[in-house]
Parts: structure tokens; sequence; C-alpha cells
């Protein structure tokens, strides 16, 4: 069989490196003729989300890392897949510029090296706090050209921002965990950082009334980009980023406005009073604000390093009104903790070690109130047993393998790292 | 007829009456519609050239009807266009011979209104407007505003991937819709997506928005919406060269300003807006821009005060700033009825779609007086300037001989500049019949292949809409053939690790 042994290294994984879409072409197709499948990495910073891919054939892009072209004021930015995230945040900060979903950092959390690549962003579609405002990296994906199961480059979209020209595959793109593709050049639409964010703080409220709060301000006119709780036991442990924030150990609500300043601080003012019922809110601004966000988006308080980096962690995703309940009910029966973003619609859940990773009290629970639940971090053994990806009902589970199977028939792409079982 | 459509099924049509009576038996009553002279309000959409009565119109009014009118169709071969309000620039509801007209006009109720989760559970049927009017009362709307919003239906805009003047800083239909129910072609209904911001696995919701009904039947929506900003003010802005509001409008995107809405009209769409609605547009300028802020009182006066300071400095030769509602709403109105204005001046039009990069506006403006002269047609601009979406609207006269052709031909070459200029062949109305052969413009024979296999995950048989989005239709069979490439099993010129 191809790849087994890679005679020069005497390494038993043979990585492919390489440098334009043609190599990515030729690669797939010997794949294909050889039916071996291959696992598709950027740095590799986020292998070990999903499950194990029975492969040793490794496709890496971290060569193709050319920045395109960058265009500050048509709002967009075209790059190769392999183009390392850091550069490229420092790139359009330069301009100002920013990608609005804030795409989540995954090396704390995996304790993995502070690397990544645009298409492992895109294709693990991380978004940050300010989803609930801005959209998720789905939304920011304009357009890609991309290498299918079939061996054959294609492209979709364009490089504009409004665009209904053929089916929008850059959605299926995004969050596809490279099972569909290989992305080898994406074009991505880039917003204007704002001038200022201003953080109000609730402090003290339970899960419930922290969701309430949360509702309350999502609902209102004064434009909120981000709503998160963090409960008082999350605060038992010392927290990067958070600095002495709790250091009464009552829980915390916070409320992000951005925008230009004198509108953030008038909405801030306004929020507050519509708050009032909670409570006395005090305001962060600025750096301390962008600090304090950048610990919930990256979910720091539950960081490999941390006192729960042993723990497995779930992210589900829910109606944002039912967080509280779901998440309350959660931290109860299994001990563990959680943390709120979206308004409490998505729960970060880190829960005490155990062999099925609490996956049927998680998933039933998500399930009861329409949500989904993905086991972000957990040993291999656990991931060998439990489904990584929250199980879908029948219908959607077939179509989207035939969805899968029209762009990759082989399953030469990231085969079985989705699905538990199949890479075996 | 311009553009070719599948040839119709003999055999389906040879049927005709057994068909309707099978329909008949799942739909009863009004609800089956076959007499030629009750059919004619369904042989167009809004691309009125093109005329085509189906084979017989059927208008189901529940999810399970919808199924089994599918699953019939799918078992007995028979072609199906879905169609919501009729309202597609692009003709994506244009019937065929032998088809048959799934219209969604009787799913016209709101299921849900979640204020908590700010969304909105409705049928698809359900005007665009009516969305926003329905939750008005506490404050919120649905964002997304298609010109057509008073009549164009939810499911014809997820269809669709409607946008509309506020898009820039909204999104499209697409960034605000968050689930939905389905019919799939072979009857079976799927639900995906909720009231959650995302949908596990597969961002199916996604691919099925602006779909043009190829995939599926919507049967239900589920969109969010959003709190009304407190107030809105605009701008009018006249310049005496259409580069220098270009550059106005890149300057404003440069400065870090997303405005709520920022549309571009050239000339000839002044003079025949103004002409129609007296909105006191300047006649003596070469480009107008209606720039319009909105938000929190603080900040729309702020930024209005930024945006006018760039104008001046980008040589604005007029500049008026709204200062109440009567008067924002009439810097509007000529924009809104440039459509109905450019209608008056002549007898007929034809309104185009592109998309170009910002930058590439009075290039894509020179070009398209260049073709004017060539096609000896005029042409009127009104344009999204925020999002580089450009409408065209070609003049012509249908009653003289070989005008039509003359306008049709005009306007692919506009789209094919868009192309060339790095854009796309449409912004928001669709592909349809009306762009479908432009398609090998924009994407290789490889692209648009890979397309048609996500089709066949959908509907297999292809019944589903036929004729649209793709000029070339393959065989499901045949577009799954892999074509195994030569054999090659070393790659000894890639670097190996």
């Amino acid at each position: 069989m191809l790849f087994v042994l890679n005679l020069d290294t005497g390494s038993l994984v043979d990585t492919l490196k390489v440098r334009d879409a043609k190599d990515v072409e030729e690669v797939v197709r010997a794949a294909i003729a050889n039916e071996q499948p291959l696992e598709i990495i950027g740095h590799g910073s986020k292998r070990g989300i999903g499950h194990a891919m029975a492969t040793n054939a490794v496709l890496d892009l971290s060569a193709l890392n050319a920045v395109t072209s960058y265009e500050p004021n048509e709002l967009i930015v075209t790059l190769q897949a392999g183009a390392p995230l850091a550069d490229v945040l420092a790139l359009i900060d330069a301009k100002n510029q920013q990608f609005a979903f804030e795409p989540m950092d995954t090396a704390p959390l995996l304790g993995t090296p502070a690397l990544g690549t645009i298409g492992g962003m895109i294709a693990a579609g991380l978004a940050g706090p300010r989803r609930i405002r801005a959209g998720g990296a789905r939304d920011h994906l304009l357009g890609a050209h991309a290498v299918s199961g079939f061996g054959d480059s294609f492209k979709t979209g364009g490089k504009v921002v409004k665009n209904v020209t053929g089916y929008d595959l850059c959605k299926l793109l995004a969050g596809s965990w490279g099972t569909l593709s290989v992305m080898t050049e994406v074009t991505l639409k880039v917003m204007p950082k704002p001038e200022a964010e201003r953080t109000l703080l609730l402090r003290g409220l339970d899960d419930a009334a922290a969701n309430k709060a949360m509702t309350a301000a999502l609902g209102s006119p004064y434009d909120v980009s981000a709503a998160a709780h963090l409960p008082k036991s999350t605060f038992r442990t010392k927290t990067e980023g958070l600095g002495d924030l709790a250091s009464d150990g009552e829980s915390r609500t916070m409320l992000r406005l951005e925008g230009i300043t004198s509108s953030a601080a008038h909405r801030a003012g306004s929020l507050r009073d519509l708050l009032a019922p909670f409570g006395a809110a005090t305001l962060i601004e600025d750096a301390p604000s962008a600090a304090l966000w950048a610990t919930i988006r990256d979910v720091l308080p539950f960081a490999a390093g941390g006192a729960l980096g042993a723990w497995p962690v779930w992210r589900i995703v829910c109606p944002p009104a039912s967080g509280a309940a779901l998440g309350t009910q959660l931290a109860g029966e299994t001990g563990g903790e959680v943390i709120y973003d979206w308004g409490g619609g998505l729960i970060w859940a880190a829960l005490p070690p155990k062999a099925d990773a609490h996956a049927p009290a998680v998933r039933a629970r998500a399930a009861a109130v329409g949500g989904h639940a993905m086991l972000i971090r957990a040993a291999e053994d656990v991931r060998r047993d439990v489904d990584v990806f929250h199980p879908q009902a029948p219908g959607i589970a077939a179509l989207s393998e035939r969805v899968r199977a029209s762009f990759d028939p082989k399953t030469v792409l990231n085969r079985g790292r989705l699905r538990r079982g199949v890479g075996a | 007829m311009a553009i070719m459509m599948p040839a119709s099924d003999q055999a389906v049509l040879a049927r005709r009456a057994e068909i309707i009576a099978a329909l008949r038996a799942i739909v009863p009553g009004e609800g089956v519609i076959d007499s030629a002279a009750e059919m004619r309000a369904y042989e167009s959409d809004g691309l009125t050239a093109y005329r085509q009565p189906p084979m017989v119109v059927v208008l189901p009014d529940t999810t399970e009807q919808v199924s089994l009118i599918l699953k019939y169709c799918a078992e007995q071969n028979i072609k199906v266009v879905p169609r919501g309000s009729g309202t597609s620039l692009s003709g994506g509801a244009l019937p065929l011979e032998d088809g048959v007209l799934l219209g969604l006009g009787k799913f016209k109720r709101i299921r849900e209104i979640d204020f908590d989760n700010r969304v909105v559970v409705t049928e698809p049927g359900v005007t665009n407007l009516a969305i926003s009017q329905a939750v008005a009362h506490a404050g919120f709307y649905y964002a997304p505003d298609p010109s057509s919003q008073i009549a164009c239906s939810i499911g014809g805009n997820v269809a669709e991937n409607s946008g509309g003047v506020h898009c820039l800083k909204y999104g499209m239909t697409t960034n605000n819709v968050l689930g939905c129910e389905i019919v799939l072609m072979s009857g079976e209904i799927l639900r995906i997506g909720g009231k959650g911001c995302e949908n596990a696995g597969y961002d199916l919701m996604g691919v099925i928005t602006g779909s043009e009904g190829l995939l599926g039947v919507i049967t239900e929506v589920t969109v969010r919406i959003l709190q009304k900003p407190e107030t809105a003010r605009a701008l009018m802005v006249g310049f005496a060269q259409v580069e220098a509001a270009g550059e106005c409008v890149a300057r404003i995107i440069g400065a870090g300003i997303i405005p709520g809405g920022m549309e571009m009209m050239d000339k000839p769409a002044i003079h025949a807006a103004e002409a129609f609605v007296h909105a006191g547009y300047p006649l003596d300028v070469e480009a107008l821009l209606i720039i319009e802020l909105d938000g929190p009182k603080i900040e729309v006066d702020e930024l209005i005060a930024r945006v006018e300071t760039i104008a001046n400095a980008c040589g604005s030769t007029t500049c008026q700033i709204s200062t109440s509602e009567a008067e924002r709403n009439l810097f509007w109105a000529g924009r809104k009825a440039a459509f109905p204005a450019v209608g008056r001046i002549s007898p007929d039009y034809l309104c185009m779609d592109g998309t170009i990069p910002r930058g590439a506006l009075p290039k894509a403006l020179a070009r398209i007086r260049e073709l004017g002269e060539k096609y000896q047609l005029g042409c009127a601009n009104v344009f999204h300037a925020g999002d580089g979406n450009l409408h065209p609207l070609i003049l012509y006269d249908a009653n003289k001989p070989g005008e039509i052709e003359r306008a049709e031909a005009f306007g692919a070459d506009i789209l094919r500049a868009c192309v060339e200029f790095g854009g796309v062949l449409t912004g928001e109305h669709g592909v349809g019949i009306e762009k479908r052969d432009l398609m090998p413009d924009m994407f290789t024979e490889i692209d648009l292949n890979q397309q048609q296999r996500l089709k066949c995950a959908f509907d297999s048989q292809g019944l589903l809409n036929p004729g649209k989005v793709f000029p070339t239709l393959h065989r499901c069979a045949e577009l799954g053939r892999m074509h195994v490439h030569a054999g090659k099993l070393a790659f000894p010129d890639i670097p190996r690790f």
C-alpha cells in the first residue's frame, strides 16, 4: 500500500507537503486510485477534535500560505488556505479590520501550540462571542477554490460581498472539518474594528436570572454584540484574563457594546438603566474588556493547563432562552462546570471525567430543547466510544451522507473524522 | 422564447387528465387549477418577458399535501416547479409545459413569535413585510428588505437568498435564517436547524438558501428578528463625476463606517426618478449617493457629520441631510421608485443584476456606456454602492423588431463585464433562466458539475425545477462517475516530511 512507510525519513506517517492546488489534485487523485484515505491538515492544531482517522497519509497545506490579495476598501481578503491565522489577523489589524465572527483560538482549551491556519479556522467554523450579532465563519466566507474528492479543483462563490450565483457551497465548506473538499484558497469578508468597546458587568446572578438579563439586553435596541455568564463556581480557580475580577467569588454576567465611542458609551448607559432590576452594573472599557471577551471566546476557565484541564468539555448550542435551565441541570447532574455565551445559546460544559463523558445526559438534555452537543475535548479512548459530533435524525443523516458523497464518493478526505467507526 | 427549456415529456402530457385527478385526490376542491384561463395568472413571474402555462397548478395548504404531491410526481416522473408569490426577477418560477406548478400561496400563517429567542417561525407564503409587521409592536423587525417586500414571500426569499438596500449592514436572507422544514422531491419531510444560532453537521440550511427551488420545497422557515434601530437619517450627495462618487463610497468604508444603506444613481436614473416622484434630486449631477445611517441618535448624528466631511473632501457638488422622517423618506422615494420611473420613460426595460468590486464602478459604468452605443440602447444605472451590486436598467421597445434581442445581448455583455472586472453574474436576483446560459462565463464545467452533483444528493431524478440555473443538464449517474486519473502512484516532486 502507498504511503505506509516514508523511505526518506523512516516515518510511519507519510506527510505530503503540497505547494499548490495542482499538488493537491495529484495527491487526491492518487489517493482515489489507491483507495488510500488522507488526513487533511494545516498546522494540525485541531487534530485532537473529532474521531481518529484510520490513515497514516497526511496532506499538509501549511506551505500554501500566501496572502493572494488584501483590499481593505473592498472589505475582502483572499488567502491561501495554509496562511497562518495569527499572521492574517496581524495583517488586517494593521488596517484596523477584523474577522467579525471572532474566530476561537482552540490552543488553550486543547493544550496545543498556539498555531492554526485560515483553512482550519473555516473548516472548524468555531465562532466567538460576536456570533450572535455578526454571524459565524459561514457568514464571512465569500468564495473558495477547493479540490474535491474527485481530485478536481473547483471554485464556488466569488470575491464580492453580495453574490447569489449558483449554489452557495461555501456554506457547506465552513464547518465541514475537511470532509468535503480540500480548500486551497479562500476569500473572506473583513469588517472595520469598532472604535470602542464597553462591557457592563452584573454580579451575583444565578444562571436563570443571568439568562433573563441577557435576554433583556439582546432584545433591547442597544445593539449588544456579546452576552456571557460565568457562574460563581467557575471562579474557584484562577483564570488567566479574568485577573482579579472574581476576587469576591460572585458570578459575573457580561454584556458588550461596540461602535463609535460616543455611541458605545451612550448605549452602555441606557442598557445599565434597563438592567437595573438585575443589580447595579459596573463598566469595563476597551483593553480590559477585550481581554475579558478573549477569555470567554477561548474558554480559558476550562483551559488544558488549568484545574479542569483533564475534564472533557462539551460545546452545546441551543435556543438562547433555554440555556440556563439546560446548563444548571447538566452541572447539577454531573457535578460539572458550565459557562454561557451567545446570551445562553452556547454552553461550554466541563464535566468530571467519565468513560462516556456523560454523553447520554448531555445529548438527551440538549436535544430536549432543540439543541445539539459536540464533545470538543476528550481523551482519545473516550472519543473511541462516544460520538464527538451530535448524532442526527435519520433523514438528515442520510441527506448529509449523500451531500458528503457528492463531493467525495470514495471517502478519501478525513475519513472517519465526523463519524465513529467509519475510519477504522 | 430565446431560452431553451428541457424538452417536454409527451408521455406525461398524454396522461394530463389522470395526473390532475391524482392531484385532486391529494388536494381537494379549488386547490387544483387546470383551466387555461385560470392558469394564466401563473404563466410568468417577475421576469415577464418569458411566459409558459403549466400543465396544472396545485395549491396545497399542508406539509403533508406537499409531501404527497412530490412523492406522486417523483413516482410518475413528473417535473415540478415551486412558486411563492411569483416576484422572481430571473424567471425562477417560470412554469414548464409538462410540469406541475406547486404554489405555496396558501401557507400564509405565522406559526410562532418567540421574542425571548428573537425568532419568528412562519409558513413560507407569508410576505417579507408581514413578518416585520407582526413583530413591530415590540420594536422588532426582519432585516432583509427586498424592494418587493410588500408582495414577495419569505419562502421565495429563502429560495433566492434575497437581499435589499440594507443588506450591507444586516446581511442577506442567508444571514438571517436559522432553520426550515423542507420537503424533498421524494416526499421526505426534513427539519433543518431551529432556534439555535448554528445547526449540527453540514450547513444544509446555508446551501438550501439561494438554491432557487432546485433542492426542495420549503414549508416552514425560522428567521431571526432584530430590534429596530432607534433612528435613521440620510444624506443625499451629488457629484459632477461618477469617479468622485465611487471614491466617496470607498472612503466611507475605509473610515470604518458601515451605513445602513448606500445607494448610487447615475444621471439617466436620477432624471427618470425625479420626473416621477419629484424628490428634489439635483439634475445637474452625474451621480447621486443616498447614504443612510441608522442606530442610536447620538451615533447617527456623529456619523452623519463624518460622512458629510468625507463627501466634501471628495468634491461633492450638493449635500443635503435629512432633518425629519418625511425628508428621509423623500430622499428614498426616488430611489425606491427607480424601476417604475424608468418604466415611464421607456416602453420596456430589462433590469440586470451583477456585482462588481466597489472599486471597479467607474470602469464598469464606462463599459456600459460603450455597450449602449454599440447596441444603440439607453441604460439607467442604480447601484447598491456599499456592496457593489449594480442594477443597469436597459431601455428598449418590445414592439420594435429586434430590440428585445439587442437588449438581451447588451445585458449579457454587461454581466460578462462584471465577471471580467472580478465580480459575479448576480448579486440578489438569482440565475433562474435569465442568466442560466451565462453560467459558463463564470464557472468551468468542473465547477458546474460539482454543483449539479449536490443537486443529485437532494433530487436524484432531476425533477425539481429543471431548466433553471444550469445551462446543461446531466444525469446523476453520469456526474457521479469517477474518472480515475492515470493511476500515478508516487509524487517525486512533492516534499515529504
